[in-house]
């Protein structure tokens, strides 16, 4: 009952798609003003960077069916990234002009190491920290979907990797911080406007960066070559035989939700002022996949209010003096509720609410034209 | 359509519900509140209650909320009541982070007492600096910290090994095996012993890491075999101490002649080992449980009979529960309308208190506290003998192995 053969048609079904997604931008860009509370807004901030992290997996999990179980790593990647940069800015202040990192001095390192040296421009940092992760992305996914290695055994090649990587980076401390992470960091600093954590900037900062990861994963999503991945989500091998390069879809979408989780991970470094190896932990990676289920992963708003929802409401609930010893337990249940009630977490229900209530309306004016179908929206 | 109305109707009753009982929280306001308004002083206690660490920390936790209520059972400071405000940080540097900022800027607390492990102090070190407010940070740890937003009450390298190392050397040889977990705390020790050992004649036979939480020491224990050290210099953490130590008794050496010696095996690590794989080994530490004085007695009844006959005190414990009253001391002094976090600092340099330990002082110079040392040995009813008691309190020196530099009023100061 497709009925989205004329151009108005689609224009207006797009619109329809673009609304929530709108919505949620300009409550996020509006919050400041009806919240005079920098504490609640750093906190939000902080929701805000992981909803960005759980966009980025909706993006390959609902969009291309590759259950990515390390999206941390991207995420982690990202962090460090940021955080070698501000490191080396204290330098100066800290261990005098010529010196090191502090936790280098403590380890006897000698000299700054060479992937150490680059990080003191700010610019390649920033790019770094959006195309290491996507290049180690691309370079796993070139090994995996090159070998057609599908299913449950993705998501196990991508919990592993992004172990060793946490592991590596906890062994090699006296150039990553080890297991303390990388701590005590100047502000970020960008055009003279300096980021402070608890400042309306950092809070703007996330936001706009939300806004761009959203539209252009929404773009992603409407684009050919996203309907294309689609369609390998939905029937990888009827896709090739229609003689499409599927790899390749599936490494280019692997390595977009890379470089947005790499670009979560920056801003992260930025809100809680350091990095830590557990940004790159099984604890966050695993949550990731649990927000996005709760929020609907073929839905990218979805994801993200997954992630500002259940974030938000742990840290409620684990503060509240009533729960403090139960708050896990609260949690886990309801994980397991919207599990077995919500297989498409809120955007399903959102919009199975929203189709009840247009039905309703059509039905009371008798029009008896169908419905464009919704699937697949935002 | 694939979902009914009726049960779309019930899904979303009973989501409504759950968000409902979790939400509201989120958004209350908080009023900007004096620091001790209405006699009320409120206070952060940071502990993790739930993740890996969670075991020990809630011990610390216990220690703390003994101390505040004995404060206010006794009338609280100068009529105003401690409250404390529990956060569970969850063994996870980010949680610390967050739960730190709501502690501070949230609630406005005039200090917090938290942390065990140096990566979680690491990572609420910028909110207290960024604040202005005052951590109290009660563990032993690896120094080399000179921030004046901490209080550490806990011991620094010096406080554990200046008389521990020599003490091993003359008691059983020279020859030291250094292991431990690797991050920054047992790397930091070792520095230090290995100066200590070039200048009482002592060598290293051998130094190794382990990962965190590593449980599989066969391969170090056929290694120890090999190079027969006098001494087994431990730093290892955690989960590790136990694995260790029931591999080291499994494979039948002998803690009489080639002991362990360690900086972070207290009372609480021998209770999950079990008596009989500690027993014989030694510890290094400011306080023990079964150190005779009428202010531990006093501590270990209290902490029994509030959270159980079968629980034990240590070193850790023990710091939480002193620094507590060096609070008050602090809070004290100060008129209601000065109650700051740095007047607070300013108000505890210097302080003074009897702690179970022993009387200890607050070193105004680097935030550090005055301590006893003693050296024990570990018996198979889970309990220590204490062997060597400090005659006198040891000055706390952060920066010990770099005698270049020293952390001072000022912060840190680098002779050249």
């Amino acid at each position: 009952m497709s009925l989205n053969g004329s151009t108005s048609n689609g224009l207006q079904r797009l619109t329809a798609q673009l609304a929530p997604l709108l919505i949620v931008c300009a409550l996020v860009f509006a919050l400041p003003v009806l919240l005079n509370n920098d504490f609640l807004l750093n906190k939000v901030a902080r929701y805000l960077v992981l909803g960005i992290l759980t966009i980025s997996l909706g993006l390959s999990w609902g969009f291309g069916g590759i259950l990515n179980l390390g999206q941390a790593m991207s995420f982690g990647l990202g962090s460090y990234a940021m955080a070698m940069a501000l490191k080396l800015k204290t330098i100066p202040v800290h261990t005098g002009a010529s010196g090191l990192p502090d936790f280098m001095v403590w380890n006897n390192v000698q000299a700054l190491p060479w992937f150490w040296v680059p990080f003191r421009s700010l610019p390649f940092a920033i790019a770094a920290g959006m195309i290491v992760p996507a290049l180690v992305a691309a370079a796993l996914g070139w090994f995996m979907f090159r070998g057609r290695v599908t299913g449950v055994y993705v998501s196990i090649i991508t919990l592993a990797t992004m172990v060793v990587i946490n592991l590596v980076i906890i062994d090699q401390q006296s150039y990553t911080g080890g297991f303390n992470g990388i701590t005590d960091l100047a502000q970020l600093e960008i055009f003279g406007v300096a980021f402070d954590a608890y400042g309306r900037a950092t809070y703007y900062l996330v936001a706009g960066c939300m806004m761009l990861s959203l539209l252009v994963a929404f773009a992603f999503t409407k684009s050919r070559a996203g309907l294309i991945v689609q369609a390998i989500r939905d029937h990888e091998s009827r896709v090739r035989y229609f003689g499409y390069d599927v790899a390749l879809y599936q490494i280019f979408v692997f390595a977009l939700s890379a470089a947005i989780a790499g670009l979560a991970g920056m801003l992260y470094t930025v809100v809680m002022e350091f990095a830590s190896p557990t940004f790159l932990g099984v604890q966050l990676s695993l949550s990731v996949v649990v927000w996005c289920a709760v929020g609907g992963r073929q839905s990218l708003v979805g994801s993200f209010l997954g992630a500002v929802l259940v974030a938000g409401m742990q840290g409620a609930l684990s503060e509240s003096a009533a729960f403090l010893e139960t708050w896990t337990l609260v949690m886990g249940a309801l994980f397991v509720l919207v599990v077995l009630f919500l297989p498409k977490g809120l955007a399903g229900l959102a919009q199975v609410v929203w189709r009840w209530i247009v039905q309703r309306r059509q039905a009371a004016g008798g029009v008896a034209q169908g419905v464009g179908q919704t699937e697949g929206s935002t | 359509m694939s979902i009914s109305r009726r049960r779309l109707l019930r899904n979303t009753a009973a989501f409504g519900a759950l968000a409902g009982a979790g939400f509201p929280h989120i958004w209350i306001k908080n009023a900007d509140l004096a620091y001790a308004a209405g006699g009320e002083i409120k206070v952060g206690v940071l502990f993790s209650l739930t993740g890996t660490t969670a075991i020990i920390e809630e011990s610390l936790n216990k220690a703390t909320l003994l101390a505040i209520e004995e404060i206010n059972a006794a009338g609280g400071i100068k009529g105003s009541k401690i409250v404390p405000i529990v956060e569970d940080p969850a063994s996870d540097p980010a949680t610390f982070s967050e739960k730190a900022r709501k502690l501070v800027v949230g609630d406005k607390c005039v200090s917090v007492f938290g942390s065990y492990t140096s990566a979680s102090r690491k990572a609420v070190l910028p909110v207290f600096e960024r604040q202005n407010n005052l951590y109290w940070y009660p563990t032993l740890y690896e120094g080399r910290e000179c921030s004046k937003n901490v209080i550490y009450t806990g011991a620094v390298p010096n406080q554990q090994q200046d008389e521990f190392v020599p003490w091993l050397i003359k008691k059983f040889g020279k020859k030291f095996y250094l292991i431990g977990s690797n991050y920054i705390y047992p790397k930091e020790e070792n520095n230090y012993c290995k100066k200590l050992l070039e200048k009482y004649g002592g060598e290293v036979v051998a130094e190794e890491y382990v990962p965190l939480g590593h449980s599989e020491f066969s391969s170090v224990i056929n290694k120890i075999r090999s190079t027969q050290p006098n001494v087994i210099f431990s730093t290892v953490v955690g989960d590790s101490v136990v694995a260790l130590h029931r591999q080291y008794r499994a494979a039948g050496l002998d803690p009489e002649k080639m002991p362990m010696a360690s900086l972070t095996t207290s009372e609480n690590e021998v209770a999950a080992m079990g008596g009989e794989a500690a027993a014989g080994h030694f510890t290094s530490a400011p306080y023990f449980m079964v150190h005779k004085s009428p202010e531990n007695q006093k501590f270990v009844e209290a902490y029994k009979k509030r959270w159980g006959a079968d629980k034990v005190t240590h070193f850790v414990s023990e710091a939480c529960y002193f620094q507590t009253y060096l609070f008050k001391q602090a809070v004290e002094k100060l008129a209601t309308s000065d109650l700051t976090p740095p007047n607070i600092r300013d108000a505890v340099k210097g302080q003074e208190t009897i702690a179970p330990q022993g009387k200890v002082r607050l070193e105004a110079e680097n935030l550090h506290t005055w301590l006893w040392p003693k050296i024990a040995q570990a018996k198979s009813d889970g309990q220590f003998e204490i062997l060597v008691e400090a005659k006198e309190w040891l000055k706390p020196v952060p920066y010990a192995a770099y005698p270049g530099q020293s952390c001072t009023e000022k912060g840190l100061v680098e002779k050249s």
